[in-house]
Order: structure tokens, then sequence, then C-alpha cells
């Protein structure tokens, strides 16, 4: 199952080419996390596949700026998941959410080819930070 | 050349874990160099020594961190495994955005940190071998001549001899003369194989 949502924001860098503009959100994240990526400009697109694996075939498209994988979908294979979509995508920026202080889950995420790993709580701002320094 | 031997070079300003390390790297038959601050292991550090790091996050003086961008700014391949008595997610993230090869937190059991000493020499070994060959084809590739070099590009885009010439302006012979020349001069069975090699010497991405 995908939802999406849209804003209305332009997606073209600063040559005017059209550039990329969805979010994977994979995982049932909060609302709050969803809004945080909604409002980064230049973002038409987030959609939030329910597992890793439509995440999987979701990031095939070319649109596809980054990957955030929620914290629910840790009971999944996460690493083995990283792996896979390393070696499918290998610059495709992924983030994933963990709850604070799992230090060596984040290290085991970061060695599979996680570009870096958020905890929330307790920083949205991180979270937008990093989404936006990386793909904007 | 015979390669020299494998060292796990601790540095922390603990003597305590000093020495329980080393004695740990004894016990399981792995030499041992340990180092009490960042500053004394760079003075002393050789890059040419095979080996792994295991180092502090947080000392006096320069830290883990910054030791480990001092390491990358050398150029340095050899595996770094951070300890820390006070990790958290941002600093992990940090470190292996960097390039650790591991982050762990204290207290370990003695079998957890072999275990990953292990895996980092093995990394280590593999680094260095990998090493190696792109620096031999990099070798062969300065024996090349400009026309050489540019014949080379070319074949390795998937172009067949008659192209080739034809974006060269030359004859379809003179290409063969030059292919046969960059084969010779790359040992390359095969354009595979040449293709293998300029990949494995072609920046990354």
């Amino acid at each position: 199952m995908v939802g999406s949502d849209h804003n209305a924001a332009g997606a073209t860098n600063d040559r005017g080419i059209e550039r990329a503009r969805t979010i994977i959100v994979a995982g049932q994240s909060s609302q709050r996390t969803r809004e945080v990526l909604r409002a980064l400009r230049g973002f038409t697109n987030v959609i939030w596949p329910t597992s890793l694996e439509a995440a999987l075939e979701q990031t095939g498209s070319d649109d596809v700026a980054c990957l955030v994988i929620a914290d629910d979908l840790r009971e999944e294979s996460l690493d083995e998941f990283l792996r896979e979509a390393r070696e499918l995508h290998r610059n495709l920026p992924i983030f994933v959410i963990t709850d604070p202080d799992d230090v060596a889950e984040a290290v085991s995420a970061m060695r599979h080819g996680a570009t870096a790993v958020i905890e929330i709580p307790p920083s949205y701002a991180v979270l937008r930070e990093e989404v936006a320094r990386t793909v904007q | 050349m015979k390669d020299l031997p494998q060292i796990v070079f601790v540095v922390d300003d603990d003597d305590a874990v000093r020495d329980s390390l080393r004695l740990l790297l004894k016990s399981a038959g792995i030499p041992g160099e340990v180092y009490a601050s960042a500053q004394e292991f760079l003075s002393a550090y050789d890059p040419a020594q095979p080996g792994c790091l295991v180092l502090d996050v947080r000392m006096p003086g320069m830290s883990g961190l910054e030791m480990q961008h001092e390491l990358n700014l050398r150029g340095a391949t050899l595996p770094v495994i951070f300890i820390t008595g006070h990790g958290d997610i941002p600093m992990a993230v940090e470190a292996m955005q960097h390039g650790a090869f591991d982050f762990l937190q204290k207290p370990f059991r003695d079998q957890e940190l072999l275990d990953r000493v292990q895996r980092a020499l093995v990394r280590d070994t593999d680094n260095r071998g990998r090493l190696r060959l792109t620096d031999r084809i990099r070798e062969r590739l300065a024996t090349l001549s400009p026309r050489e070099r540019e014949v080379l590009d070319l074949v390795t885009q998937g172009k067949a001899n008659k192209m080739v010439a034809g974006d060269l302006g030359v004859s379809q012979r003179t290409v063969e003369i030059h292919r046969a020349h960059v084969m010779q001069k790359m040992e390359a069975g095969s354009l595979a194989e040449l293709v293998r090699m300029m990949m494995a010497v072609a920046p990354r991405q």
C-alpha cells in the first residue's frame, strides 16, 4: 500500500534543470515526520509505502530524491534491506529514523549503507537539515 | 616484497584500558602497540604499516574523531574501530560517515572486540590489495602514448575499431596496431579485462 502527499513547490535547480522531486518515507512514520518532509522546498511529492519491499519497488523511479525509513519497520530486516537497496541504487540517499540511544543499530545501519541515522525524538530539525543538505 | 605483519594500534588515554587491551591482544596472539594520545600515535604512524586502529573517542588534546579526520587528510586507509563509554547516535553517525570501520560502546566483551579487530584486519588486507592493483594499472597507463590512450578510452567505451578510426581520423589498420600495443602494455588478455582495469582506476561517483 502506498499513500502520498503533494505540495506545489517548484523543483528545479539553479540552472533550471528539473531534478528528483519525490521523497519516499517507508513505514508508518509520524504525522510530524511527514509534515517536516513535506515542508522541504523543492519537493512535490512525499509517498509512504508501508513495507520495505514496497519502498524498494518505488525507488526505481528517476524522480526519487531520497528514501527515509521510519522506525516502525525495524522488525523487518533493515540491514538486509539496506544492502539490497545499495546494490540497486549506489547513490540514493537513505536515511534511517531510530529510537534514541540505540547506537548499535545506528552503527549497523551505517555499515550496511545508510547515509545517516536520525534519532527521533529529540530533533525533527536534524531530520530536516540532513535531508535538505543531502538532496537539495 | 614480503608484506609486513599486521599490527593493532590502540590509542586511549586511559592506562587501564590500554593495559587490558594490550593483554587481550597478546592473549589472542595479535601483535599490538599502545599509545596514550592521538599526537603520540600520529608522530609514530607509518602508512606502509598494515593493521588496524582501536581508537578512543574522547581524549584530552586531539579527540578520536579529530584524529580520524587527520588520518583521512593524510590519505590513510587503516580501518578504525572507535571505542567509547559515552557514545551517542550523532557521534557514531559522524564517525561512520567519515569512514570508521566500526563503533563500539564500552563496556564490551573481549570477544566482541577481537571479532571486530579480525574483520578490520581482513578489510585492511583487502584495501591494500586493491590499492596495489590500482597502482599497477596506473603505472601501465603511464606507459601509453597519447594516441594509445585515446584508442584505449574509445575501445573501452565499446566502440569498434572502425568507429575509433573514424573518430580519430586514422585508418582502421592504424587503430588495430595501437590497440595491440595497448593490450600488450596494459597486460590485458581481453577487452573485458581492459574495461575492468579502467573501472578500477576510475574516480568513484
